[in-house]
């Protein structure tokens, strides 16, 4: 028999949180909401407890000396999740200023108690707690140790079967603060500020008896309140390849025969290419295939314009339901925001192909926090969408250098399984286009360079150019054959 | 009429004798409303943006004044309103918040009412609910009525400008409870 204690974790309420904690948060577990001004502390707090409160075991809410509770009440009430019906019903406000202001901690320490005694709370808060402790500096009152204080709120909270947060502005986190220690969580929010964009990020530095997910996770406040952007799992595993290989047509039935038989399922491929090379409308005949078999497909758009660059098939498409559409022009994107909005509109449309175009409109789209880490991010992104069985086709803009053969500009060239590249060559006074397939993991392939021409009916690929030589450098030369010899 | 507590119909009447130009308060925020003594004020307040609240407000003091009050009892009946609104938002706004309210709405009533009740300057003077007694008690019964249901009013819109109108209701819904459970239920219905 298993006489260990269970702890039960609580469903906070607020989307991605559960999944950063490590599975929710512990009942009874005593919590720091900690942050500098404006990271929205409060919205969590209120959040949390509007999902948490029933009337049977309601949520205290203690204001100390923060925010004045007018205000607070005036700017919740905007959130979705604030109920009204539930203020004095199974969330109750209780204003300490007074008793904070004498700034006799055991008085506060009194109040606090009293009221969870009458109330029975499954949950308390405390905002903000940073003016307890300043209050009790302030005054020359020798009864006052604020160690024996938080131990002792600590100790009566648990006691009492109270989940509770306290909630503060610390602006330092190697603060020998007391509260530190006696905490079993500890909640950091920031605001990363990087040149003209703003970036939110959650930390949970601290949660006793559970695997958090480590690291800064992003999350946005809007009308609905705050949402976090936790990592997607990517533990589950990438679904073995299956023999003989099953293969996606390109639309195109010769790039098909140029991929070995078409693009392996599951694989990513990255189509790298100049501007107006057709890595759009190659992208576009992928997903069309793909809808002409019955499958379904996803396409996120990092461009200004989205409208005014799609073509007639993509839109058709689109408006047929048969591709979802993710184009967040949210200012400031990370990268799991936009895997969490690809994965969902994947989930929602049991989607098999997804398509990204471009990388260079995405890597513009982030905010200048996430660039540095660009290829770190590409890389999860990747992973992640594979790890959910999709084919993946990612374009990429190739600036044309011919002094050296470059797949990608980001360096991030080996993440895929395959590659086709494009390129324009010049060739009696035209600009005409060449296509190769680079790689196809585990699989062969043509290493031909194809002519390929874009019409009304999209890509068609034709031959090789065999008595041309040096195409790769731009400018390709009339091949001399026997010129040695000669 | 039937059903209307007496202190209201005197009210009406007494409110016809008043003749005057529109008492309006030019508010920052464009949202208090222009009252006009000469005509009923229960009519002025049932057409207002609260009209459901003005008609619990008014029902409500009509019913802790009792049919035959003199100006003592109307006082009383005004201060307690006015303690009960405090008692209801002290937890949760503190003291000072609730003091700060109660001192506002003095201002904003004298904006509108001045030559009502005494002089603007004696209203202002009150700091707390209970001193606006000995104020009242001079004024005729009418005009203490009156005082009081404008009062009570600019008090309630100016939460309502703050926290919303159903956050308003819903933490003051208790200081009009005892009056209404006591009230015949055809003065539910307007």
């Amino acid at each position: 028999m298993n006489t260990k204690v269970t702890i039960n974790r609580l469903a906070t309420g607020v989307p991605g949180l559960d999944e950063v904690l490590g599975g929710g948060l512990p009942e009874f577990s005593f919590n720091l909401i900690a942050g500098p001004p404006g990271c929205g502390k409060t919205t969590l707090a209120h959040q949390m407890m509007f999902a948490l409160a029933t009337p049977e075991r309601p949520a205290l809410f203690f204001t100390v000396l923060g925010e004045p509770p007018l205000k607070m009440l005036r700017y919740q009430q905007q959130f979705d999740f604030f109920d009204s019906e539930a203020i004095n019903h199974s969330v109750r406000y209780i204003n300490l200023a007074t008793d904070t202001l004498a700034g006799d901690l055991n008085e506060v320490l009194r109040r606090i108690v009293a009221e969870v005694e009458a109330n029975s709370p499954s949950l308390v808060f405390v905002d903000s707690f940073r003016s307890v402790v300043l209050a009790s500096q302030t005054q020359d009152n020798p009864n006052n140790n604020l160690p024996q204080f938080v131990q002792q709120l600590g100790m009566l909270m648990t006691t009492w079967q109270a989940t509770t947060f306290l909630i503060g502005e610390y602006f330092t986190e190697t603060d020998t603060n007391p509260i530190f220690t006696v905490a079993d969580g500890l909640i950091w929010l920031r605001q990363s500020v990087q040149r003209n964009s703003m970036v939110r990020k959650m930390e949970i530095m601290k949660m006793r008896g559970q695997p958090t997910l480590p690291g800064l996770h992003t999350f946005r406040i809007g009308t609905s309140g705050i949402k976090v952007f936790a990592p997607a799992p990517l533990n589950r595993g990438e679904t073995p390849l299956e023999f003989p290989v099953q293969r996606l047509k390109m639309g195109i039935p010769k790039l098909d025969e140029m991929l070995g038989g078409g693009l392996p399922r599951g694989y990513s491929l990255l189509v790298a290419g100049p501007s107006g090379s057709g890595k759009s409308i190659l992208a576009a005949s992928f997903l069309a295939e793909g809808a002409r078999n019955g499958e379904t497909g996803v396409i996120a758009v990092f461009e200004q314009r989205p409208n005014h660059s799609q073509n007639a098939t993509l839109a058709s498409l689109i408006k047929s339901g048969q591709v979802g559409l993710v184009d967040s022009r949210a200012p400031d994107l990370s990268i799991d925001e936009i895997v969490q909005l690809l994965l969902s509109e994947i989930a929602r449309l049991n989607a098999t192909r997804v398509v990204i175009d471009s990388l260079s409109g995405f890597e513009l789209a982030l905010a200048p926090t996430f660039r540095e880490d660009f290829r770190e991010s590409l890389s999860r992104m990747v992973t992640a969408l594979i790890s959910v069985g999709v084919s993946v086709l990612l374009t990429s803009e190739l600036e044309d250098r011919y002094t050296d053969l470059r797949f990608s500009p980001y360096g991030t060239a080996f993440l895929t399984d395959a590659i086709i590249v494009q390129r324009y060559i010049e060739v009696q006074s035209r600009l005409l286009r060449i296509m190769a397939v680079v790689k196809v993991r585990a699989s062969a392939h043509c290493d031909e360079l194809r002519l390929y021409r874009i019409d009304d009916d999209g890509l068609q690929i034709g031959e090789m150019l065999p008595d041309k030589e040096g195409l790769l450098g731009g400018r390709p030369t009339q091949q001399h054959l026997g010129t040695v010899e000669g | 009429m039937a059903g209307i507590p007496a202190a209201l119909i005197r009210l009406n009447t007494i409110n016809k004798a008043i003749s005057g130009k529109p008492h309006a308060h030019s508010s920052r925020h464009g949202l208090l409303k222009v009252y006009y003594p000469n005509q009923s004020i229960r009519k002025q307040l049932a057409m207002s943006a609260l009209k459901e609240e003005s008609r619990q407000i008014v029902a409500s003091l009509a019913q802790r004044v009792g049919p035959d009050a003199d100006s003592a009892g109307i006082a009383q009946a005004i201060v307690s309103t006015l303690q009960d609104m405090d008692t209801a938002l002290t937890p949760i706004i503190g003291q000072q918040g609730v003091a700060a309210l109660f001192r506002r709405s003095l201002h904003l009533y004298v904006g509108r009412q001045a030559c009502l009740v005494g002089s603007g300057d004696r209203v202002l003077a009150c700091q707390a609910p209970a001193a606006l007694k000995s104020l009242l008690i001079e004024q005729s019964e009418a005009d203490a009525l009156f005082f009081g249901e404008v009062l009570l009013m600019t008090y309630y819109e100016l939460l309502t400008t703050l926290i919303g109108p159903s956050l308003t209701a819903r933490l003051l819904r208790d200081v009009w409870k005892p009056s209404l459970s006591d009230t015949p239920s055809q003065e539910n219905s307007p």
